[in-house]
C-alpha cells in the first residue's frame, strides 16, 4: 500500500504547479480595485493552448488518436493542480467528462473524428445534461431523438459558447451535436462565481443515426469521471485557500502579535488542514480504484460527498481568519469560494451522492 | 499509488478470520472493560491465544524471537480483530513497549520482559499523568532517586488505564531536578507487586473500572529497568507520541464501520410507523453522511501508516488523525442513539438493549477519547504550531 503519487504522477503535478504559477499567477484572480464586478471569467485561449502543448487535453485519450494514454488518476492530480491555481474554463469538461464519455461509448468513427480534436485542444466538448430540475438525476431524463430531430430544453451548460460539440444526454442515449447547428438557442446564465453556464433550446436539431450513442454506460461513466475531476479542482481550491489562510495567519498582526499565535484561529486551520487532508485522501483512493478497474461506485460517492461539505467548511472559515478584506471583491478568496460551490453542486451534490453512499452500506431502498 | 494489500497481507487477513471463526471472540473472558478505542476488552485468555500464533512477536527481529514481518501485518491483525470485535485491549500497548525495548532496552529487559510480551503474558500501564500533570505533563513531581544499583521512586500516578490488572507499569519520572524543563526526566519499566506500590481503582462513568491511581511510595527499581538513557525519557516520550496517537487509535475506523452494520441492521429491520427506520429519508442522509466520515478517518490513518512505515517525517499527521478519530467516534455514538430512541438508553445486559447496549456504552466511553493521550485541544495546538508553523508560545 502506498498513497503517495508515483515519481511520474509527482512529476506531472509539479510541472503543472510550476507552469500555472507562471502564467496563471494570483493576480489573474484577483480583480483590480475599481474594475468592473466580473460576470464570467473570459476564457484564455493561449493558456488553453499552452496546456494543450503540454499534453493536458489529450491525458486521457489513446495515443492512436493523439492523446498519451494516462489513467484518470493522472487526470485527478493535474485537476487538483488546476483548482489550485485557480484555472476556470472546460477542462473538466471537455478533456475529462466529455471524453470519458467517449471513450466509453463512442463508436469506431466518432472516436476517429472527435478524439483527435480533443487531445489537441481545437475542439471543445461539453455535456448537456441537467433538465428544468436544476439536478443531476440521469434516471429522470426526458430529452428524446424522435424522427431524427432534437427537441427540448437543457440547462446549466457549462462553457456552452466555447464548445465545438454538445454531447446531449437523452432518456436512453446520448446525441453528439454541433454546437453551431441551426436549432439552438442559447441563453447565458447569471449565476454565482466565474463559470460561464447557458440555457441551450434545441429546437428540431437533426441527430443522425451516426451522431448516436446508445445506453446509459457511458453517461454514468461521464458522470463518474466529472465528480471525480469536480472534486480534485474542490480539494486543490481548499488547499490552496488554507494556504491562503495560514499565511495571513501567520502575518496580520493585531494587539502585538500574529493573529496566528491564538488559540481560537490555531484551532480553526487544524481542523481545515483535517478537511482538506482527508477530501484528498479520499479522493485519490476512488481515482486509483477507477484507474484500476475495481468498482467504484460507492468510493466516488463518498469523496464528492465528504469533499463537498468539507472543502466548503475551509472556505468559509478562511473568511472568518481573513476577516473584512475578504469581503472586497478585489481579494481572490471569494472567487475561489464560489467555484467550490459550483464544483460541490456539479455532476451531483451531496444529496445525490449520499443515496449511492446508502445504499451501499447496505440501507434497504 | 497503490491502496491494495498485497498478496501475502492478503493471505494473512484470511489466516486471521480463520482463526477467529475458529476461536469466536465472544468465548474469551475479559478481564477488564471496553473503554470504547475499538479494541476491545481486556482479555489475558485472547491475548495468550493470539501469541500462541506467534502474532505478537511477528514483527520483531529474528534475533529477538520474531518472524521479521512488515508493520503492516501489524494493521492486517488489527484491522480483522476490530472488524470482528475481539477483546485484544492491551495488545497496543504491549507492541509499543515491545518496540522500544528493541530500539534502547537493556540486556535484562530484552531477556525478561520481552519474551514475556511474546507469549502474551506482559501488559502494560502507563505512569504519565499525576493529578497536578495533565496536559502539561512536564509539571510532573514523581521522582526516581539513584541509590547504588536501583532507583528508589517516590510519587502520585493517576489515570492509569487497566494498571490494577498489567503486569508492569511504565512510569515516568524525574531523574534530575537540575536540568532543563523538559530535560531529566527516565521511564521505567516497573513490575507490578513491587513493595511500596499501592494500586487503587476509579470507578469509571460506566460504573466499572478503567483508570487507577498508584501511589509510589519508595518503590525500589533495579536500574537494568530503566527504559533509555537516564535524562532522556522526554525525548523518547515525544518522539512515541506520534506512534503513540496511532496505534492507540488506528482501529477506530474499521471498529465504528463494525457498529455501521449493526445499526444498518437495526435500520432496515426496525418499523416505525409503519415503515422502515431505513427509508426514512433523514435516515439514509444521515447514515450516509457518517460512513463518508468513517471513510475520511479510515483513510487519514491509512496515509498516517505508510508515513510511518516509511520512517518518513511526521508533524501533524497522526494528531490529526487522532482527532478525528475521537470526535467522529463521539459523533457516531451520539447519532446512533438517536436513531434508536428510548431503546438506546438500555445498558448493556439489558434484555431488549438494541446492539446489545453497546451504543449506549460507547457514547459514555467516547466522552473519554478526545481527552486521553493529548486533547483535542493541545493536539490542535500541535497541527497549527507543529504542522502549519503557525506561532506557539502562550495564547
Amino acid at each position: 500500500m502506498d498513497v503517495r503519487p508515483s515519481a511520474a504522477q509527482h512529476l506531472l503535478a509539479s510541472t503543472a504547479r510550476e507552469y500555472l504559477r507562471r502564467h496563471h499567477p494570483i493576480e489573474t484572480i484577483q480583480r483590480p480595485v475599481g474594475a468592473p464586478a466580473a460576470r464570467g471569467a473570459a476564457f484564455d485561449d493561449k493558456l488553453w493552448r499552452g496546456m494543450a502543448e503540454l499534453g493536458w487535453a489529450g491525458l486521457l485519450v489513446p495515443g492512436e488518436h493523439g492523446g498519451s494514454d494516462g489513467s484518470l488518476l493522472d487526470v485527478v492530480l493535474l485537476v487538483e493542480e488546476l483548482g489550485y491555481a485557480g484555472v476556470p474554463g472546460p477542462f473538466v469538461t471537455s478533456a475529462v467528462a466529455a471524453t470519458t464519455l467517449l471513450l466509453a461509448g463512442a463508436s469506431d468513427a466518432q472516436r476517429a473524428r472527435l478524439l483527435p480534436g480533443l487531445a489537441s485542444g481545437t475542439r471543445i466538448a461539453t455535456l448537456a445534461v441537467v433538465e428544468e430540475s436544476g439536478r443531476f438525476a440521469p434516471e429522470a431524463l426526458t430529452l428524446e431523438v424522435t424522427a431524427g430531430q432534437l427537441r427540448g430544453r437543457k440547462r446549466f451548460v457549462k462553457d456552452a459558447e466555447l464548445a465545438t460539440d454538445l454531447l446531449v444526454a437523452l432518456r436512453g442515449g446520448v446525441a453528439i451535436v454541433p454546437a453551431d447547428a441551426g436549432g439552438i438557442t442559447r441563453v447565458a446564465l447569471d449565476t454565482l462565481g466565474d463559470e460561464r453556464l447557458f440555457d441551450l433550446t434545441f429546437d428540431g436539431v437533426p441527430v443522425g443515426d451516426g451522431d448516436r450513442i446508445d445506453g446509459r454506460a457511458a453517461l454514468a461513466a461521464a458522470m463518474s469521471a466529472g465528480a471525480l475531476a469536480r472534486t480534485a479542482e474542490l480539494v486543490g481550491a481548499a488547499q490552496r485557500v488554507l494556504e491562503m489562510a495560514v499565511e495571513h495567519a501567520r502575518t496580520r498582526v493585531q494587539g502585538g502579535r500574529p493573529i496566528g499565535g491564538h488559540q481560537a484561529i490555531q484551532h480553526a486551520c487544524a481542523d481545515m488542514v483535517r478537511d482538506v487532508d482527508a477530501s484528498r485522501e479520499l479522493l485519490h483512493l476512488a481515482a486509483w480504484k477507477t484507474s484500476e478497474g475495481l468498482e467504484a461506485g460507492p468510493d466516488v460517492a463518498t469523496a464528492k460527498a465528504y469533499a463537498g461539505e468539507a472543502c466548503l467548511a475551509v472556505a468559509r472559515r478562511a473568511h472568518q481568519i481573513f476577516g473584512a478584506i475578504s469581503y472586497c471583491d478585489e481579494h481572490p478568496l471569494h472567487v475561489f469560494h464560489e467555484r467550490m460551490l459550483a464544483a460541490s453542486a456539479d455532476f451531483g451534490d451531496a444529496a445525490l451522492h449520499l443515496e449511492t453512499v446508502a445504499r451501499a452500506i447496505g440501507l434497504e431502498p | 499509488m497503490d491502496f491494495a494489500l498485497t498478496a501475502e497481507e492478503q493471505a494473512f487477513a484470511e489466516e486471521v478470520r480463520a482463526f477467529l471463526r475458529a476461536h469466536p471472540p465472544a468465548g474469551f473472558p475479559h478481564d477488564g472493560m471496553d473503554a470504547g478505542y475499538g479494541s476491545g476488552a481486556n482479555s489475558r485468555a485472547f491475548l495468550k491465544a493470539l501469541a500462541a500464533r506467534g502474532w505478537l512477536a511477528m514483527c520483531w527481529p529474528a534475533e529477538h524471537g520474531g518472524q521479521g514481518r512488515p508493520m503492516f501485518w501489524k494493521l492486517v491483525l488489527m484491522e480483522e480483530l476490530a472488524r470482528a470485535g475481539a477483546p485484544f485491549g492491551p495488545l497496543a500497548g504491549a507492541w509499543q513497549t515491545a518496540d522500544a525495548i528493541i530500539e534502547y532496552g537493556s540486556e535484562r529487559l530484552r531477556r525478561e520482559v520481552l519474551p514475556a510480551i511474546g507469549r502474551g503474558e506482559a501488559t502494560f500501564w502507563q505512569g504519565y499523568s499525576e493529578p497536578e500533570a495533565g496536559s502539561d505533563l512536564l509539571a510532573l513531581k514523581t521522582e526516581a532517586r539513584r541509590d547504588g544499583e536501583h532507583y528508589v521512586i517516590r510519587g502520585h500516578k493517576i489515570w492509569s488505564s487497566h494498571a490494577g490488572i498489567a503486569t508492569y507499569g511504565l512510569v515516568f519520572a524525574r531523574t534530575s531536578r537540575e536540568a532543563r524543563r523538559s530535560q531529566g526526566f527516565s521511564m521505567f519499566v516497573v513490575p507490578n507487586g513491587t513493595a511500596g506500590m499501592d494500586i487503587r481503582p476509579i470507578t469509571s462513568l460506566t460504573g466499572e473500572v478503567y483508570h487507577y491511581q498508584v501511589f509510589l511510595d519508595d518503590v525500589r527499581v533495579p536500574a537494568e529497568l530503566r527504559l533509555g538513557p537516564e535524562g532522556q525519557g522526554f525525548v523518547a516520550l515525544l518522539n512515541g507520541l506520534d506512534s503513540d496517537r496511532f496505534w492507540g487509535r488506528f482501529y477506530k475506523a474499521p471498529a465504528l464501520e463494525r457498529m455501521l452494520r449493526r445499526l444498518v441492521e437495526h435500520a432496515n429491520a426496525t418499523h416505525v410507523n409503519g415503515a422502515p427506520l431505513a427509508r426514512d429519508p433523514v435516515v439514509r442522509r444521515r447514515l450516509a453522511a457518517m460512513a463518508t466520515e468513517i471513510a475520511a478517518l479510515r483513510a487519514l490513518f491509512t496515509r498516517a501508516a505508510c508515513l510511518m512505515r516509511d520512517g518518513a517525517p511526521i508533524t501533524y499527521e497522526t494528531a490529526v488523525a487522532k482527532i478525528c478519530a475521537d470526535e467522529t467516534g463521539q459523533r457516531f455514538a451520539k447519532l446512533g442513539l438517536e436513531l434508536l430512541g428510548l431503546h438506546g438508553l438500555l445498558r448493556p445486559g439489558s434484555a431488549d438493549a438494541p446492539l446489545d447496549g453497546e451504543l449506549s456504552q460507547a457514547y459514555l466511553t467516547s466522552l473519554g477519547h478526545t481527552i486521553a493521550g493529548g486533547t483535542a485541544e493541545v493536539l490542535r495546538t500541535t497541527v497549527a504550531t507543529r504542522g502549519l508553523g503557525l506561532p506557539a508560545g502562550k495564547a
